[in-house]
């Protein structure tokens, strides 16, 4: 890949995967358009069955070149596709930050040029927006908040590493943690366990406050029914990532 | 050695089973919650061997310990085999499926989509 240069400076991949997302996309789109130019946007239509491929499509199309759109043949989940837009970074190169911003208008793009900044400030290699630094915005249901602070916890403990919003999926990676992520990313509910993969490997993280919304439309892939598995697999999931031997 | 041990012991060999090859990335987590379920109830089994015959009588099995040893025996090799090729077989298929859709992006930007477009007729 082709490393950026004086003359050649990085560009930044902001990430939005989609999984049927067709009420919601139009107005996160549009709200990309603060962006400076370096950013780039990489839509993921994961697998869809509603119309979010041809909605990312029309929006690429005006997009001046810089909305791309991969179109996922099957539903992999949410690890799957961010993991593609971390594949497509490496693929391309001359990326140098990579954001993951949702699809349904939880997160405020307009905050993305701020949480890239403060991950280059701090030399960070990832950096997470958290909603509980902030002072408003939405912060989730009363059970999530519960499953947040249990894995605030085990992150902590196992980790030696406090974090506020481990399950946050507006996030900035660093080349040293996005090129790692394009070979090995979790699945399911990515997020924790790929930010105790990071900490546990000497890797930088930290947080930026961000305000969330609420849901602008879809379904969270996290419904009540399924927080058991939720919990259950990325508790054993970040249990064993401790038991393997360190990569760095 | 009795029943008692041999369920003991079977259940914590499962449970290390289980662990190595999680540990080793051979099985997912998903896979193996079902056997880490498993490893415990075997575990309970060798722990409180009265649940079992508690259980026998009740369901009228004059012979428990031979149609569980058996049973699961079998259906432990067997299943957990599987449980880890699909792991691997997902693995790949995921593989596949994101290098597909990165070429097809490719295949489309190089036939003249929006990002050609704008690599040719650069209007600034």
């Amino acid at each position: 890949m082709e490393p950026p240069t004086a003359d050649r400076p990085a560009r930044h991949l902001v990430v939005i995967p989609a999984f049927n997302e067709e009420k919601a996309l139009p107005r996160t789109l549009e709200a990309l358009r603060v962006l400076p130019a370096e950013f780039d946007v990489l839509i993921v239509n994961d697998g869809s069955a509603d119309r979010t491929g041809e909605v990312a499509e029309a929006v690429g199309r005006v997009g001046n070149g810089r909305v791309r759109v991969v179109h996922l043949p099957v539903n992999g989940g949410i690890g799957v596709a961010v993991q593609t837009g971390y594949q497509f970074a490496a693929s391309r190169g001359g990326y140098g930050y990579v954001v993951q911003c949702d699809a349904d208008g939880q997160h405020d793009p307009g905050l993305i040029p701020e949480l890239v900044a403060e991950c280059r400030r701090r030399d960070l290699d990832l950096c997470v927006g958290s909603r509980f630094l902030g002072t408003d915005g939405d912060r989730s249901t009363r059970l999530r908040r519960v499953g947040i602070r249990v894995f605030v916890a085990l992150i902590g403990r196992l980790s030696g590493v406090r974090l506020t919003d481990p399950t946050s999926g507006f996030r900035c990676a660093g080349p040293r943690a996005w090129r790692r992520f394009a070979r090995s990313y979790p699945e399911d509910y990515p997020e924790p366990e790929s930010l105790f993969w990071c900490a546990r490997n000497r890797l930088r993280v930290g947080e930026f406050p961000v305000r969330m919304h609420a849901r602008a439309g879809g379904v969270s892939s996290i419904r009540s029914w399924r927080t058991a598995y939720y919990m259950a697999k990325v508790t054993l999931a970040i249990l064993i990532d401790r038991l393997r031997r360190q990569e760095r | 050695m009795n029943a008692e041990t041999l369920m003991l012991l079977g259940g914590a060999a499962a449970f290390a089973v289980t662990l190595y090859w999680v540990r080793s990335r051979e099985l997912s987590e998903r896979h193996a919650l079902a056997w880490v379920v498993v490893a415990s109830l075997l575990f309970l089994c060798g722990l409180f061997p009265q649940s079992l015959t508690t259980l026998a009588e009740a369901s009228h099995l004059s012979y428990p310990a031979a149609v569980l040893f058996i049973a699961l025996g079998a259906v432990y090799l067997f299943a957990f085999s599987v449980s880890v090729a699909i792991t691997r077989v997902h693995r790949r298929t995921i593989r596949l499926m994101q290098q597909l859709a990165l070429l097809e992006e490719r295949v489309r930007e190089l036939e003249g989509g929006p990002a050609a477009e704008r690599d040719h007729h650069a209007p600034e």
